[in-house]
């Protein structure tokens, strides 16, 4: 049966040994991402994501539900990881470890609690129906910083996504398929981006984007979610303690390398959206105005 | 260099294409068919047939390792019984011993004192289905631990290679790079290849960037194809690259 294997005792001095000299084993500056790559699919909210050899697609979906009794006038937005054997030998099917529980809890503050997606415009009639959005996550290969590219690729595909028109007569609800009228973007409030740091020899050594071989031989590790303006999310679970100052100066980092991950990301949506307009119709075709 | 013929499981790979010499042997992946004299392919993968050594199999450079008799392989080990080292070869291998006292010169007294974690350099001795593989580290016919230096590692860096590569490090195929940066790295270094797709590498003169460097040189040879041409120019880099610090 497959399992997980440590890391042995030579890599796991040797990172520790090369760290020391401020040396990555894979040539990186310290606080220096692996490259980002971003792939959409044919359909609207189908998105791959590269970073390095971590590999995570993401698929949007919509479904018109009843909302929820306490929350009439909201619609359900809902995140659903998995981690399959496809990714690394350590994952087993049906049983949830620590480290996918992390995961979907990190992603859930750091998405849908933060209100990243305004579920008040995705309610059609109060009380009666709703649009119900949910985004399923598949790590199709695990190396290392799993929280920060899910988040980065749940989020293009929210921004990528468009759910079909809908219009309200009394009590009927006419939903329009994708080729009578232009379906809509979804709401977004802000766009949060997770930034993993962690930490080595007691705090000195401050990593960014850690690959796996690295996350297992880290000290401390801290998610910290920011916008484009503001931080909102603070995940330190355990580890060795970290000084005040390091987590001021960790918090402007994540900020200028959030602005950064979501310029490429809106680079990527526009690139996109350029493909497919083919010969400029679709702003015609919009039904909505600009007021 | 030919580009490869790429063949899929159940294709047919008409009789002119395979060696005919009566002492021809017919590897992994293909299957003959007595009627007609050609092959059918069992699996996925690359042709490669050598007309000189008379073989012909299909080849898979990335596909997971599988334990064979007379590998050099680079174990983990796990735990340790009364008389064996247990050890892992790979995440999906069944488990591997090792004889304590398949060691150079080992007695009950010397043999080597492994903690959890620890790689050591072996050789598969039998894989056999639903059995545990065996491994040694001693020559069995001279009792000891040349030509191939088996025995624990210490020191250095591990680096994970496609199976493929590893294959190519140990037969010194289209490898002229790794050649090219131990003569131009100071004092070269040691490298202990696996066929499970591990690669140690210590060079204690140039330290850690040195073995940064070698790493960074597999990772490449690894990713993409490279000539010989550029394998001297993707040395030229690292090497200059090393010079700047």
């Amino acid at each position: 049966m497959p399992r997980e294997i440590d890391i042995s005792n030579i890599e796991r001095n040797f990172i520790l040994e090369a760290l020391g000299q401020d040396v990555r084993v894979d040539g990186r500056r310290l606080d220096q991402l692996r490259d980002l790559n971003l792939e959409f699919g044919v359909e609207y909210g189908t998105v791959t994501l590269r970073l390095g050899k971590t590999r995570v697609h993401v698929q949007v979906s919509a479904e018109v539900t009843k909302p929820l009794e306490e929350r009439k006038f909201e619609g359900v937005f809902s995140i659903v990881t998995e981690l399959s054997p496809i990714a690394s030998p350590a994952y087993e099917v049906g049983r949830q470890t620590e480290q996918e529980l992390i995961l979907s809890r990190t992603l859930e503050k750091a998405i849908r609690r933060s209100n990243a997606i305004d579920t008040e415009s995705l309610c059609i009639i109060a009380g009666a129906k709703c649009w119900s959005i949910r985004a399923d996550v598949h790590v199709l290969d695990s190396d290392g910083g799993l929280i920060d590219a899910s988040c980065i690729a749940i989020v293009a595909a929210l921004r990528h996504f468009r759910r079909p028109d809908v219009s309200v007569d009394g009590e009927n609800v006419t939903i329009y398929t994708m080729a009578e009228r232009v379906p809509v973007p979804l709401s977004m409030m802000h766009n949060p981006v997770c930034i993993t740091f962690s930490f080595y020899h007691g705090g000195e050594t401050i990593l960014l984007d850690a690959t796996r071989s690295e996350e297992q031989v880290r000290e401390a590790e801290m998610v910290l979610t920011v916008n484009d303006w503001e931080l909102c999310q603070v995940a330190k679970l355990g580890g060795s303690a970290i000084d005040a100052l390091v987590l001021l100066k960790c918090t402007t980092t994540a900020l200028a390398k959030g602005k950064e991950i979501n310029g490429f990301v809106a680079r990527k949506l526009a690139e996109d959206a350029t493909r497919r307009d083919v010969g400029g119709l679709i702003a015609e075709l919009r039904a909505e105005n600009d007021r | 260099m030919a580009t490869p013929q790429i063949v899929l499981p159940g294709e047919y790979i008409p009789a002119g294409q395979i060696p005919t010499s009566q002492k021809r042997r017919i590897g992994h992946g293909l299957r003959p068919d007595p009627d007609t004299g050609s092959f059918m392919a069992t699996i996925g993968g690359l042709l490669d047939v050598d007309w000189r050594k008379k073989s012909a199999q299909i080849s898979t450079p990335n596909a997971r390792y599988i334990p064979k008799p007379g590998d050099l392989v680079i174990a983990q080990f796990r735990a340790s019984s009364t008389d064996y080292f247990h050890l892992f070869i790979n995440a999906h291998s069944p488990q591997a011993i090792l004889p304590q006292l398949a060691f150079e010169g080992a007695t009950k007294k010397t043999r080597p004192q492994l903690k959890a974690n620890d790689l050591v350099y072996a050789k598969v001795v039998s894989a056999q289905k639903n059995m545990d593989i065996e491994l040694s580290c001693v020559n069995p016919s001279t009792g000891k631990a040349e030509p191939d230096g088996l025995g624990p590692l210490t020191g250095g860096m591990v680096f994970d290679v496609s199976p493929g590569l590893a294959n190519r490090l140990l037969k010194k195929q289209n490898v002229l790079a790794m050649d090219d940066l131990g003569a131009r790295l100071q004092g070269g270094f040691e490298i202990a290849v696996g066929r499970n797709g591990k690669v140690w590498v210590d060079c204690p003169e140039a330290g850690v960037k040195g073995i940064c460097a070698v790493g960074w040189c597999l990772r490449q040879m690894d990713e993409t194809d490279l000539g010989e041409k550029e394998q001297k120019k993707l040395v030229n880099k690292i090497m200059a690259e090393i010079e700047r610090g």
